[in-house]
């Protein structure tokens, strides 16, 4: 296992941000959701051994989260969602401080932060000055200097936060060649669902300090056995419209029909009512919750 | 094309021990001070008295021996006392110590100086730039953290006087060329390098406390230089006004000067020296002031019975004890603010 949680229980004063938390987590890419106060960043903490906790015992990549917290923080490599960046510095000296605040030796890792550096895409930048980066080059730079000493896991804290569409895909890109192609996993805590969703395989909602829900993302999202998407050849709007005709619940949702089958109705109608306006399907699927349902249902079950 | 087309390799080289990654914050902070003009030339500044220092010691070792090389200079020796010059081995501690007296007179000042140059980012900017997760997300404890700040100031103020130190005391042995230098010396040299440590301990984690109270370092800075040159003012206008003993002891600085005196054993050699002032005071004034600095001396007031001659140190007169307590407090202080200010992550964002 990835980690693993039993109990945790951390308080600041009479706020609860972990309470009771446990979880079990397997390798691979994991995405952390969950609203603002939800615990992502206690969590994150916790498992790099940065807090004392009030409760509880854990282990990370097999590290106990008490005992072994240097071991967990040299196998683990954290970016961080601020701006945490030294202004005067360039970026190839900024990587290989973190690489040497990891253990490595001066030269080694200067030589693994021009490596990494042009991992990133960042080649070009090295010399310059870390201020002059824009949000994109920062983050890649965090998440340079989060994989200089190779680590087994790297935590993203809000990676694409303030990104363009063209800097977030590349983090997600990044992200996603780490996980499936470096042998690293990979703790991806964000608020975009999209995000989370282009990346991970896992996911596990916070709510309160609380594990709201947790699995992989294809078995979270529910295959409804009377909801179905339609795509038809001709007008969408007219074959709803023939639909609802028929007493069939259908609404336009995007370029798709949504349809929701009562108890005495099957697909057959469907097929049936196609037949009779001359129109051609084109597919026809059970409609899956998306990520963001899975997200709402869980948070609204824990209020 | 992908941006991650260049490859990714990973990595199994060697890591050093937890034991020394503080090291890697000091070199770090060592390298982003020595770009700094200011830092460079108070360095070089700090250097002078340590040559004036191995100078003397260097000259004293030749007298020692009376080599031939001291010949053009023998009227400097001419008017010493006849004891020192029969038998200058007998007070090689006693120059010695007050070489070393008058050589840390200088470099703590510099000192003071040096950690108002390096020490207010230490802190102050890592807190600016929210580069605190940057540490203590790495396999660094908070104390790896703290050592490798005081490193920083450990290394510049070391340069000025760990390094002259022991540059000067091996010169000094190198050019008396007897073992019994070492026999007669090596209490002198442990008590300046633990000297220089007090220093470097003290200086450090109080300015690292400093640093740790503003994320503005020009804050930090005035703070340095109020409790510096402020306390100083003070000490002296109570001393002035109230007279009591502990009045120096509100002066952070008279503080250092006052463990310097009791490290070194200022007051047995001053002590003895005083005691060859039967021998003439301006024979001795010669021994200890180089030319022509003695012409000067030699026209001031003769001194009041009971008094050191004015050329050697005037010690303090309050017990060295107080001295250590009030650094020992400010090192406790220091410690609490560092503890309370920079407390690892574990606070609720």
């Amino acid at each position: 296992m990835l980690i693993e949680l039993q109990n945790i229980t951390k308080t600041y004063g009479p706020i609860a941000a972990l309470s009771d938390l446990t979880v079990s987590v397997p390798e691979g890419a994991i995405g952390l959701l969950g609203p603002n106060g939800a615990g992502k960043t206690t969590m994150i903490r916790t498992l790099l051994g940065l807090i004392s906790l009030d409760h509880g015992s854990g282990q990370v990549l097999g590290r106990d989260i008490r005992s072994q917290r240097l071991d967990i923080r040299q196998l683990v490599g954290f970016a961080p969602e601020d701006e945490c960046l030294f202004p005067s510095t360039v970026g190839v000296e900024f990587v290989a401080y973190a690489g040497e605040l990891g253990g490595m030796g001066r030269k080694d890792a200067l030589q693994r932060a021009h490596e990494v550096l042009d991992y990133v895409g960042l080649g070009e930048a090295r010399y310059r000055k870390v201020d002059s980066y824009s949000t994109g080059m920062k983050q890649r730079l965090k998440l340079g200097s989060a994989i200089v000493h190779d680590p087994k896991l790297v935590i993203l804290d809000e990676p694409t936060n303030g990104m363009d569409p063209a800097g977030r895909d590349e983090v997600l890109e990044l992200a996603r060649d780490l996980s499936r192609n470096k042998g690293m996993s990979l703790l991806f805590s964000s608020h975009l669902l999209p995000d989370v969703e282009a990346v991970c395989d896992h996911v596990m909602v916070m709510g309160r300090g609380k594990l709201l829900a947790q699995g992989k993302i294809t078995d979270l999202k529910e295959r409804h056995d009377r909801e179905f998407e339609i795509r038809v050849k001709g007008d969408q709007t007219l074959f709803s419209q023939a639909l609802n005709d028929r007493g069939i619940n259908a609404q336009l949702d995007d370029e798709r029909i949504r349809v929701i089958l009562k108890d005495a109705q099957g697909p057959a109608d469907i097929w049936r009512t196609a037949l009779e306006s001359g129109e051609q399907i084109r597919s026809l699927k059970p409609r899956q919750s998306t990520l963001e349902e899975v997200f709402f249902h869980a948070v609204a079950e824990a209020v | 094309m992908p941006i991650f087309d260049q490859g990714y390799q990973h990595w199994n080289g060697p890591l050093a021990g937890h034991a020394w990654r503080w090291l890697a914050i000091t070199r770090q902070g060592v390298r982003a001070q020595w770009k700094n003009k200011a830092v460079r030339f108070s360095v070089i500044s700090g250097l002078f008295p340590a040559l004036i220092l191995s100078v003397m010691l260097i000259i004293y070792g030749l007298f020692e021996q009376k080599s031939d090389l001291l010949t053009p200079f023998l009227g400097l020796f001419q008017n010493l006392p006849d004891a020192i010059k029969n038998g200058p081995r007998a007070y090689r501690r006693d120059i010695w110590t007050l070489a070393f007296h008058y050589f840390f007179t200088f470099q703590i000042f510099f000192s003071m100086v040096i950690v108002l140059l390096v020490g207010p980012d230490l802190i102050s900017q890592d807190l600016r730039f929210n580069a605190i997760p940057l540490y203590f997300s790495r396999p660094l404890r908070r104390i790896d953290y703290f050592l490798g700040k005081l490193g920083v100031i450990g290394f510049y103020i070391g340069l000025v006087t760990v390094a002259p130190v022991l540059l000067a005391y091996s010169l000094g042995l190198a050019f008396s060329l007897e073992f019994s230098v070492i026999t007669d010396t090596w209490r002198l040299l442990l008590s300046s390098l633990a000297l220089c440590g007090l220093i470097i301990v003290s200086s450090g984690t109080l300015m690292l406390a400093f640093s740790s109270l503003s994320r503005n370092s020009r804050y930090v800075g005035a703070i340095w230089v109020g409790v510096w040159i402020l306390s100083n003012i003070t000490a002296d206008a109570l001393t002035a006004t109230v007279k009591a003993d502990w009045c120096p002891t509100v002066s952070y600085t008279n503080n250092l000067l006052r463990v310097r005196e009791a490290l070194l054993d200022t007051a047995t050699a001053q002590e003895n020296l005083s005691k060859l002032v039967q021998a003439g005071t301006d024979q001795v004034r010669d021994a200890v002031i180089p030319f022509p600095l003695n012409k000067v001396a030699r026209r001031r007031p003769p001194r009041p019975p009971g008094r050191p001659p004015s050329f050697l140190p005037a010690l303090s007169t309050y017990s060295w004890t107080w001295s250590a307590g009030v650094l020992g407090g400010l090192f406790a202080m220091s410690a609490l603010v560092l503890t309370t200010r920079v407390k690892s992550l574990d606070r609720l964002k």
